[in-house]
């Protein structure tokens, strides 16, 4: 899994590319955390991520979990419409909306900001 | 907090490895690792198997060393597993010899009888690979889920509506209208149909891990497949059915049915599961090996004294309930799922058989049911026993208790039908039968709800066909219309099958809302059986455990065509919700305690206060006096409800209500719908209020108020 990370209008973009599963979550995880502060803006483009597993769902979730705590605004962007699917079925959609493009969920959060 | 025992001691090739906790049983996740342990008594040595998942060979086999094992638990402890991507199972040696009682065969790789998730069936009827040496994969399992503030509901068992239903059965049919038909996540979907029906308990058919190939065979009438659809024979107990979770090929499973519980939760719905600890998928001695028969035979299941299986459940082998080690692994399973999945209670499929000691013989006080009865985890859990089993115990009403278990109440089934179809000599036992049956139940604390009452089950006819068929019709499940039950006690209304005859499907619409309208007033708790409420047809086939296909599912167009009935049904399920005094918790006493000139029941018939208990009767009528409900705790307006199964109409005398009090009619299954059923608040005062005229083999409920 490769973590790329860009700021756009204030926001932090992060893009996931490959499959994010156990082996992918501690690098995630450390990469993400960081940019979790209080009062952040935060975008995952999941439009390269193919394949998410229970260990990276977990993921996800805690990661929502810190920025709901730290006060941030967060979504996600271009998941596939399986992965959106996965996570609505397994109960990991509850904290987090999803944005077709990482264009669309920018300007939200900027708007939210 | 620092540990002193988290660094490996061992090493096998590049696995490194130390000594486990034999507690829990099963693989559990622990820091920097996987803690597997594993039971076996009669064991000689134990090698663990790790696959790469899927894959058709072992990445390693190891050894437990022999100071691994304390007492006859092997556990270790394997560091720095890739846990979400690996099959794990079991090489077990020991004595063969099947005289004693012992199979070990150390060339089978065995599944762990505690794996969480199973796979090697993860897309329900995808072909599986015979020649896999390992069939059915334990895998690892992430027990963490985002309950929020979730919690067993905890209904009172008197106010339960349940309602049966397949998982797959339920949306499979193409007119669900579901995204992913046949899966747990389907159901989430359906759950505001389930609101609008008003029940509040959905009882899950088995969704523990099964083979749906497991004496697969190709019809010999139409071809068609046949598998095991219903799924009465487990692979696993704590692993859900991967087949039924739409994301079952991902592994994620466990997920979906946790997420389904919390959805149905937050929807004041229960969950029970129905679950068979009475037999395992490994058959008798030509059944494969699976896990138990090779982890220790002699433990796992009741056996002749030539070593040859016991089959008290029909189905070649009977699970050693009784036996120490099999209690505590049936215990630890219901605790799992209970503390893990939220899960609100159970329904135990043959439960007689949890009551039978380890050479078969019928205990008075199995250790196995008093233990379940008084377990602290599963304090407030529903259990329902299925008080039969296939060895001939039948123990409808004498299945032991302790003020806890309910049963499913087989002679309610029986009764109500036989006395719908107009059978003489049923009034008595009907008395019985709407009041919770006190003759079943007035002993030992159990009370009216010990009684789970219900006319048809997922085992028989439907509703409509119980109204449509005079005998069964099994001839598609290819055994020559020899499986499945004859006493069914069913009538077709005239005509065997479906009819364009109007007059047919009048009585037949009729007969359908007479047994709801009986269920929903009955004291104890009712079941409904999914898709009755809008005539669901099996097409006359009352055993359709294989059939995989439009006779068993859900056809939910007829939703749309029998409008009449699911209103019914809707009305008479909310009626029963309005009225405490059809739910009481404890059974009738049959006297005025509450001062209120009426006893809380009191038995009518054509004549007020005169019931006709004679042998050719087939009327009866009675009424609850509100201020009894649910003894003198809730307040209610009274009931009459009046039964006339003679196909000539008759006139009912109606006991006088106190003054300034009128009937007024709620229900009358005579009457054409709307008619039939009039919603809460809105029933019509009756002009005459001396007599009503109930039609021939109809049902009139009144109140008064």
């Amino acid at each position: 899994m490769d973590v790329q990370v860009q700021e756009k209008e204030n926001v932090t973009v992060i893009y996931l590319d490959g499959k994010l599963d156990g082996n992918a979550a501690p690098l995630v995880q450390e990469k993400i955390m960081t940019h979790v502060l209080a009062g952040c803006r935060l975008v995952i483009d999941l439009s390269k991520c193919d394949y998410i597993s229970s260990a990276g769902l977990r993921i996800l979730l805690m990661i929502a979990k810190q920025l709901a705590r730290e006060g941030g605004k967060w979504g996600l962007s271009s998941a596939s419409p399986e992965i959106i699917d996965v996570m609505d079925m397994t109960g990991f959609n509850s904290l987090f909306t999803h944005y077709d493009t990482v264009a669309d969920a920018v300007s939200a959060l900027k708007k939210e900001a | 907090m620092l540990r002193v025992d988290l660094s490996p001691t061992h090493t096998h090739g590049e696995y490194k490895l130390r000594v486990g906790k034999p507690l829990p049983f099963g693989a559990t996740i622990v820091p920097g690792g996987v803690n597997f342990s594993i039971y076996s008594r009669h064991a000689t040595s134990c090698e663990l198997v790790l696959f790469e998942k899927r894959a058709p060979k072992p990445c390693a086999i190891i050894p437990f060393p022999d100071e691994f094992r304390i007492g006859n638990v092997f556990s270790m402890i394997v560091f720095d597993l890739d846990f979400e991507n690996i099959d794990y199972g079991f090489r077990i040696d020991g004595p063969f010899n099947p005289e004693a009682g012992q199979r070990f065969d150390k060339t089978r790789i065995l599944m762990d009888p505690y794996a969480k998730v199973i796979g090697g069936r993860d897309v329900w009827g995808q072909a599986p690979d015979w020649d896999d040496i390992y069939q059915h994969r334990a895998r690892i399992c992430f027990d963490d889920f985002d309950w929020d503030d979730d919690h067993p509901l905890e209904v009172p068992v008197e106010d339960l509506i349940i309602y049966e239903m397949h998982v797959r059965g339920f949306t499979k049919h193409p007119s669900s209208g579901v995204k992913y038909p046949g899966t747990f996540a389907a159901i989430r979907e359906k759950i505001p149909y389930l609101k609008k029906l008003g029940v509040n308990c959905v009882e899950l058919m088995p969704i523990h891990e099964f083979d749906e190939f497991e004496n697969s065979r190709l019809s010999p009438v139409d071809g068609r497949l046949l598998v095991n659809y219903w799924g009465y024979s487990n692979v696993g107990f704590f692993a859900p059915k991967a087949g039924f979770a739409a994301t079952g090929k991902f592994g994620m499973q466990v997920d979906e049915v946790k997420a389904l519980v919390k959805e149905l939760h937050k929807n004041g719905i229960e969950v029970i599961l129905d679950v068979v600890f009475n037999h395992t998928a490994e058959g008798n001695e030509r059944g494969p090996y699976i896990s138990y028969r090779g982890i220790d035979n002699k433990i796992y299941y009741i056996l002749t004294p030539e070593g040859y299986y016991f089959n008290f459940s029909g189905c070649g082998n009977t699970l050693n309930c009784n036996n120490p080690i099999v209690r505590n692994m049936i215990l630890d399973c219901l605790r799992y799922w209970a503390a893990d999945y939220h899960v609100d209670g159970f329904r135990f499929d043959l439960a007689s058989i949890l009551g039978r000691d380890q050479y078969g013989a019928p205990m008075h006080s199995p250790p196995l049911l008093e233990t379940l009865a008084f377990d602290p985890i599963l304090g407030k859990c529903k259990l329902i026993a299925e008080a039969w089993d296939a060895g001939g115990l039948y123990q409808v009403g004498s299945f032991p208790a302790w003020g806890r278990w309910a049963e499913w109440n087989g002679k309610y089934r029986d009764d109500l039908r036989r006395f719908i179809q107009g059978e003489t000599g049923m009034v008595g036992v009907m008395s019985q039968r709407l009041q919770g049956s006190p003759d079943l139940y007035g002993w030992l604390g159990r009370g009216a709800c010990a009684s789970v009452n219900f006319v048809t089950c997922h085992d028989g006819f439907t509703l409509m066909d119980f109204v449509s068929y005079n005998g069964k019709h099994n001839e598609a499940n290819g055994e020559n219309n020899s499986d499945g039950g004859n006493d069914n006690y069913s009538w077709n209304c005239g005509w065997e099958g479906e009819s364009t005859d109007p007059a047919v499907n009048k009585l037949r619409a009729k007969q359908i809302k007479n047994a709801a309208a009986l269920l929903l007033v009955s004291q104890g708790t009712p079941m409904i059986l999914s898709g009755d409420e809008f005539g669901n047809t099996q097409w006359g086939n009352n055993n359709a455990y294989c059939q995989d296909n439009e006779i068993s599912w859900l056809d939910w167009d007829l939703l749309n065509k029998n409008k009449e009935l699911f209103e019914f049904f809707r009305k008479m399920v909310n009626f029963r919700k309005v009225h405490p005094a059809l739910r009481s918790r404890t059974h009738f006493q049959n006297k005025d305690y509450m001062g209120s000139g009426y006893a809380d029941i009191t038995w009518h018939g054509t004549k007020a206060w005169n019931a006709d208990w004679s042998a050719t009767s087939r009327t009866l009528a009675f009424m609850l006096c509100g201020k009894h409900a649910k003894e003198g705790k809730a307040k209610d307006c009274s009931i009459y409800v009046a039964m006339n199964m003679h196909w000539d109409m008759h006139g009912f005398e109606l006991p006088k209500l106190l003054k300034g009090m009128l009937w007024y009619v709620a229900v009358n299954t005579d009457a054409p719908s709307p008619q039939d059923i009039w919603d809460v608040g809105e029933e019509k005062k009756l002009g005459n209020q001396g007599e009503f005229l109930v039609g021939p083999r109809s049902v009139v409920i009144l109140t008064g108020k």
